[in-house]
């Protein structure tokens, strides 16, 4: 029952923070409640038992894409003041995502899902997920090849960012 | 480890929502900033719906939390790319008015103009 209450209280908290950054007119204001909103999913992360992911969440959504977002609408505050006076509502847009959001929570009440986890999450998970990170028949490949992308992202990140 | 008594569907339920709000942001928005960040909303949400499968469907097992890792590292690779990207948008318009704003409208005509 607490849980649930808990639950429900972040969840309505990140839905509106989610809300309010696709339709608050200021740039920052946007960026501020992006960082709510990953807050909120944080604390979700607490409740599924998994602390690590919520840890995560706070140090790369929280504190390093948000605030990448943030020091992009400030380099480029000329372009953000510009586009706040556009703001548009657009009932096309609207109509499309609620209109697959009730099909998709349809489809998710009509299936069967368990009600609780199958069992209890085991001690030092946190230590599987590391060893199957860098286990050869578990999950090293993709592990490596995230590594490369990133390197290849900063490299292409520098040049596009170059002055020339 | 207490056993968490939120059923699975609500984490789906408002994955879903997250997901869509987000979607609705990437269309409705006429700022690029506000679609890198639409494009973060809908990316966690999907991390959401893993992290929940992975404590629901199987605990004992590694696989959604490492796909979920591995979305995280797709979401800072985006938003690192998005924040060049706007940038080298800019760039051609740093000493006219603010034109390169809503450029996702006419992306390919401002790219241009700065390649002349």
């Amino acid at each position: 029952m607490f849980e649930q209450i808990v639950f429900l209280v972040f969840a309505v908290f990140a839905l509106v923070a989610a809300i309010k950054v696709v339709t608050t007119p200021r740039i920052s204001h946007a960026v501020l409640w992006l960082m709510s909103c990953f807050f909120g999913v944080a604390v979700l992360y607490l409740l599924l038992d998994s602390p690590f992911m919520a840890g995560i969440q706070l140090l790369i959504y929280t504190g390093g894409v948000a605030v990448l977002i943030g020091v992009a609408s400030v380099v480029l505050r000329g372009a953000a003041r510009e586009a706040q006076r556009r703001v548009t509502h657009s009932w096309p847009a609207s109509i499309v995502a609620l209109s697959l959001f009730l099909l998709m929570a349809w489809m998710t009440l009509e299936l069967p899902l368990p009600e609780a986890p199958q069992a209890a999450n085991p001690e030092g998970s946190l230590a599987l997920l590391g060893a199957a990170l860098v286990d050869p028949a578990g999950y090293l490949l993709p592990f490596e090849l995230i590594g490369v992308l990133l390197l290849v992202l900063l490299v292409g990140a520098l040049y596009l960012g170059k002055e020339r | 480890m207490p056993i968490a008594s939120v059923p699975l569907s609500w984490y789906l339920i408002l994955g879903a929502a997250l997901f869509w709000v987000g979607l609705y942001g990437l269309l409705a928005s006429r700022a690029l900033i506000r679609t890198l960040m639409s494009i973060a909303l809908m990316l966690n949400a999907v991390v959401l719906n893993l992290v929940a499968f992975a404590r629901f469907v199987e605990p004992a097992r590694t696989a959604g939390k490492t796909f979920a890792l591995i979305v995280y590292a797709i979401a800072a690779a985006q938003a690192a790319l998005g924040l060049a990207l706007l940038i080298a948008v800019r760039r051609p318009h740093s000493t006219v008015a603010v034109e390169g704003t809503d450029v996702l409208n006419r992306a390919p005509r401002v790219v241009d103009e700065g390649k002349r």
